[in-house]
């Protein structure tokens, strides 16, 4: 179950997750608000009492206030998690800061349209994960292949250097 | 539980709803949740020996598929002890149809950065003051160090 440092990782693992199990992953994100335990208020305490005896560097002495929360603020997160039951596969990301919401949604938006299997929504991923693959001989599927790639992710370019072209001779 | 499905106008009140409420209870959790709409009547799901054929057929479908939405609070519980309330579960959802999405995530944004205020806001205030006193002095006071 990880969870990720930043959230262009989140999204770009969940999106490999969902182009490879499209119909069951599932994408939840949960805000949650807390009050802070008495115990966390104490540390909070404490530790401001020890910020204040400190002397403080000239920089930080104007604004003292913004840095250092009130003892009994309140909590609140936003976790996304992108979850697929038959795989156990779980990504999640977590933040607290507002800045963030707006882009996180523009990602499930995008994440949403690869659920809804909306044509062009797929493509930006695999162009440049992908190498070109010419064993296969499947003339259709450009679609297919990707996936079945994407799947089982131990194909890491096999046939490499396999890439031969015909010239016409005469 | 199935079938009682909001329209996309419905869902929306009803978010901000739930956001409305949890700002005056002072805490508690959203869940939202979004997932492709597997379960349909009209067109039935594939017969076996199309999966058969094709075991990855759900990466391809031939037309796009909708999305469904959820949306709950946490139930809550009296606690001995604490001032804790009992709190039924709100449970709301809608199917977001292929055309709409971008519209409906468009909505569903402003919803979500409206409704989660408790998170941390960027401190505008502080990173003004600095420029201008960069100005002012030209000097390399560009960094404060939070203690």
């Amino acid at each position: 179950m990880p969870t990720f440092k930043t959230s262009t990782e989140w999204y770009e693992q969940s999106s490999l997750l969902l182009k490879a199990y499209p119909s069951t992953t599932r994408i939840t994100s949960k805000y949650r608000v807390q009050k802070p335990t008495p115990s966390k208020i104490k540390k909070r305490e404490r530790y401001a009492a020890k910020q204040a005896d400190k002397p403080k560097p000239e920089a930080a002495s104007e604004a003292p206030d913004s840095t250092t929360p009130a003892a009994d603020e309140l909590t609140a997160s936003f976790t996304l998690k992108t979850y697929e039951p038959a795989s156990g596969a779980c990504l999640k990301y977590e933040t607290n800061k507002a800045a963030e919401v707006g882009r996180l949604i523009g990602n499930l938006s995008r994440l949403g349209r690869h659920m809804a299997a909306i044509p062009g929504a797929t493509e930006d991923l695999s162009a440049p994960a992908e190498p070109m693959d010419i064993s296969t001989p499947i003339g259709e599927g450009d679609v297919k292949m990707v996936d079945a790639a994407a799947t089982d992710k131990a194909s890491g370019g096999g046939g490499g250097g396999g890439k031969k072209k015909k010239k016409g001779k005469k | 539980m199935a079938g009682d499905h909001l329209s996309n106008e419905e869902f929306f009140t009803q978010l901000t709803n739930l956001f409305e409420h949890n700002r005056t209870k002072g805490h508690g959790s959203i869940y939202l949740t979004q997932k492709r709409l597997s379960y349909q009547t009209e067109n039935a799901a594939p017969s076996p020996t199309k999966v058969l054929d094709d075991p990855l057929w759900d990466t391809h479908p031939e037309q796009a598929v909708p999305v469904i939405i959820h949306a709950s609070n946490n139930k809550s519980t009296p606690y001995k002890g604490t001032d804790r309330k009992s709190i039924e579960k709100i449970k709301i959802s809608t199917i977001v149809q292929p055309d709409q999405l971008d519209a409906f995530f468009a909505r569903y944004a402003e919803a979500c950065k409206t409704g989660m205020s408790g998170l941390k806001k960027r401190d505008r205030k502080k990173g003004k003051k600095d420029k201008k006193k960069k100005k002012g002095v030209a000097g390399d006071v560009k960094t404060e160090t939070k203690g």
